[in-house]
């Protein structure tokens, strides 16, 4: 009997293909190094929740795509598939199979990938694997319509500019009224600022509030300021959909707009995935030399409060408060220690979230996994190892510097009925704010107040 | 950011801006086989348009075949009517060949519908994945293919969203051997 090769589909062989352009050598270091040690199993908050069902495993996950690569790029795989587990896909129905694992049982968090003693990042090919499935147009429903919108509306909520701008001046008109104030601004696309400020559009859509705070923060600290009129979005979806391409054009015209306006200092305000995005990693997808600096909205706060710039009285936030790591800030680029230093200096009653930093768990929403509905029980069930570290505090209003986080909290919040409350630094630093008029310290409120996040 | 170019009686120009936010006789819009408005410039034209356009286009028979096109109105948009185009889409097969044709659809129904100004976005780019030099290539062959010959239409704008979108487009547009407009 001839021996016959098995066929394949368009979609399977289109993946193959881009897999090689794909690969670095950062990832087949990743890909080649895994022992199977077990080490990172307990770091993952799927496998947490999942006890005894090992395809929750970092390891097992990642063999998933490891044996595409054995397969079509190693050549141990070619001569002993059987040997080291080498496999492929022919059918859409595998590519199908494949996105459930790499779209719906990761959020990319990177936990497992600090357990790792070999240095295995797996989040790092899961999202290439994202990548490669997206470009054949094989991704959940939710991961299309956020892609899209960025692509096309230039924003991840699909904000039309219109609505953009009357939000902003809505938030200008408020922040008048609060300080009784006429010439309080946010001034758009004005020339030469020190600090262009760029916001995650959830903050137009839902949450508007924080963008009054910041800006009553910066009018408070003399900042010479604005805000851009297109590009304004700092988050990208490139970076949880694997879409380099939509990850460089989406950075790209943010920094495009900064250099526009001549502004010399991106502050990014607090949003995880952002400002992993945007200061890290889209210069290599744009291959865009940013020639400004690039800042979060946390290091500039503490800093203004450093040089004198706003005085806090921390006295107006005194309900126990926790503070949630993002996992993209704290262990994607090391921003854990300024929040905290910000979070004792406006807030009386702080509590550490144990395991914390770096090694903090995921909020679950994470990697683009609020946008995906169809694995809402899948993540709401992992999300009882988070639900456990902030029962754990005894804090009544959880802390964190991410707009994604906020969500997947207050989702958690609600599934487990822990009735807490979410926040964000800029909400506490202008609440803490002291307003001095024509020299003297006037109070803002005499009540303490601290504004829940929203779902 | 704008270039022009006189092709016979018409005129084909390269701008930056939002297709679905100008003041034109039709654009077009890459649709989906089903016509679904869905995300992207889909939420552009159902929040800036209103209802009706989906309304319409859920009484016109679907799937629609990739390379056709069919035309409604454009509700409370700047323009009057849209083009929808269904284009080729991920990496599909025969890119290239759809995409012409998707093109030339697009074109026949502005004439039969005696649109004289229309304007297309980078067709199928971006989240379709089209690569941007195919697709520039593509389009301005076809668009300048089409006002050689006898037509109607007057002014064909295209319409990007980026400098990564223009310098493509602006590279063709050099080639193409006809005076300048501007
Ligand atoms: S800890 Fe590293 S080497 Fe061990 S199983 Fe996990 S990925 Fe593989
Ligand atoms: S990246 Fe996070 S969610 Fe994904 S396998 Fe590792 S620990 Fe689990």
């Amino acid at each position: 009997m001839r021996w016959k090769r098995r066929k394949r589909s368009h979609k399977a062989e289109k993946v193959l293909e881009r897999l090689d352009e794909k690969l670095n050598r950062q990832m087949v270091g990743s890909l080649l190094a895994c022992v199977h040690c077990g080490m990172c199993t307990d770091a993952c908050h799927y496998v947490l929740a999942n006890p005894g069902d090992t395809t929750y495993a970092p390891a097992y996950k990642a063999d998933r795509i490891r044996r595409l690569f054995k397969r079509h790029k190693d050549w141990t795989g070619r001569i002993f598939p059987w040997w080291v587990k080498a496999g492929s896909v022919f059918t859409d129905e595998d590519l199908e199979e494949l996105r459930d694992i790499i779209f719906g049982k990761c959020t990319n968090c990177r936990r497992c990938s600090l357990n790792c003693p070999m240095g295995v990042d797996y989040a790092t090919f899961n999202r290439m694997a994202r990548g490669l499935l997206v470009s054949v147009g094989i991704m959940p429903e939710g991961v299309a319509v956020v892609s899209k919108d960025q692509w096309e509306i230039g924003n991840q909520m699909g904000v039309l500019k219109e609505d953009y701008l009357e939000t902003l001046e809505w938030m200008a008109e408020e922040l008048q009224a609060e300080l009784e104030d006429p010439t309080v601004a946010i001034p758009i696309d004005k020339m030469d600022c020190d600090v262009v400020y760029s916001i995650n559009p959830r903050e137009v859509k839902y949450d508007p509030r924080t963008i009054a705070d910041a800006a009553k923060i910066f009018h408070i600290a003399g900042e010479n300021w604005t805000m851009p009129s297109e590009g304004w979005d700092m988050t990208n979806f490139g970076l949880f959909s694997g879409d380099d391409e939509l990850g460089g054009a989406v950075a790209r015209r943010l920094y495009e707009k900064v250099i526009e306006l001549r502004g010399k200092k991106l502050v990014i305000s607090e949003c995880g995935h952002g400002y992993r995005s945007t200061r890290c990693e889209a210069p290599n997808w744009g291959k865009f030399d940013v020639p400004f600096e690039m800042e979060s909205s946390v290091i500039t706060m503490l800093r203004y409060i450093k040089e004198g710039r706003i005085k806090v009285d921390k006295t107006r936030n005194t309900r126990p408060v926790t503070f949630h790591d993002s996992c993209n800030n704290a262990r994607s680029c090391g921003l854990f220690e300024e929040p905290r230093e910000l979070l004792n200096i406006v807030c009386t009653d702080v509590r550490e979230m144990y395991p914390n930093r770096a090694e903090n768990y995921c909020c679950t929403g994470g990697g683009g996994a609020m946008s995906m509905s169809e694995y809402t029980p899948l993540r709401l069930k992992s999300a009882k190892i988070k639900a456990d570290q902030l029962k754990d505090t005894g804090a009544e209003i959880v802390v964190t510097s991410c707009h994604n986080c906020v969500d997947g909290l207050t989702d958690l919040i609600r599934h487990y009925k822990l009735g807490m409350e979410v926040t964000q630094l800029v909400n506490l630093v202008a609440n803490a704010l002291v307003i001095e008029k024509a020299g003297v310290a006037a109070e803002q409120e005499d009540e303490v107040e601290v504004k829940g996040g929203e779902g | 950011m704008t270039e022009e170019k006189r092709i016979n009686q018409s005129t084909l120009r390269l701008i930056k801006d939002d297709v679905t936010d100008i003041d034109i006789d039709a654009f077009v819009f890459y649709a989906q086989p089903n016509l679904a408005l869905g995300a992207g410039f889909g939420t552009a034209i159902s929040t800036r348009g209103g209802a009706s356009i989906q309304k319409e286009l859920d009484e016109i028979a679907s799937p629609i075949a990739t390379g056709d096109a069919v035309v409604s109105s454009a509700g409370k948009l700047k323009a009057k009517y849209i083009i929808h185009a269904v284009g080729p889409r991920f990496q599909e097969e025969d890119t290239e060949d759809k995409l012409r044709t998707t093109m030339r659809s697009a074109l026949k129904r502005a004439e039969e519908n005696g649109f004289e100004r229309i304007a297309f976005p980078a067709m199928g780019v971006g989240f379709y994945g089209i690569p941007l030099d195919l697709c520039a290539r593509v389009m301005i062959e076809a668009i300048k293919d089409h006002l050689e010959g006898e037509t109607g239409i007057k002014e064909v704008i295209i319409c990007v969203l980026d400098s990564r979108e223009y310098k493509p487009f602006q590279s063709q547009f050099a080639k193409v051997e006809y005076e300048d407009g501007n």
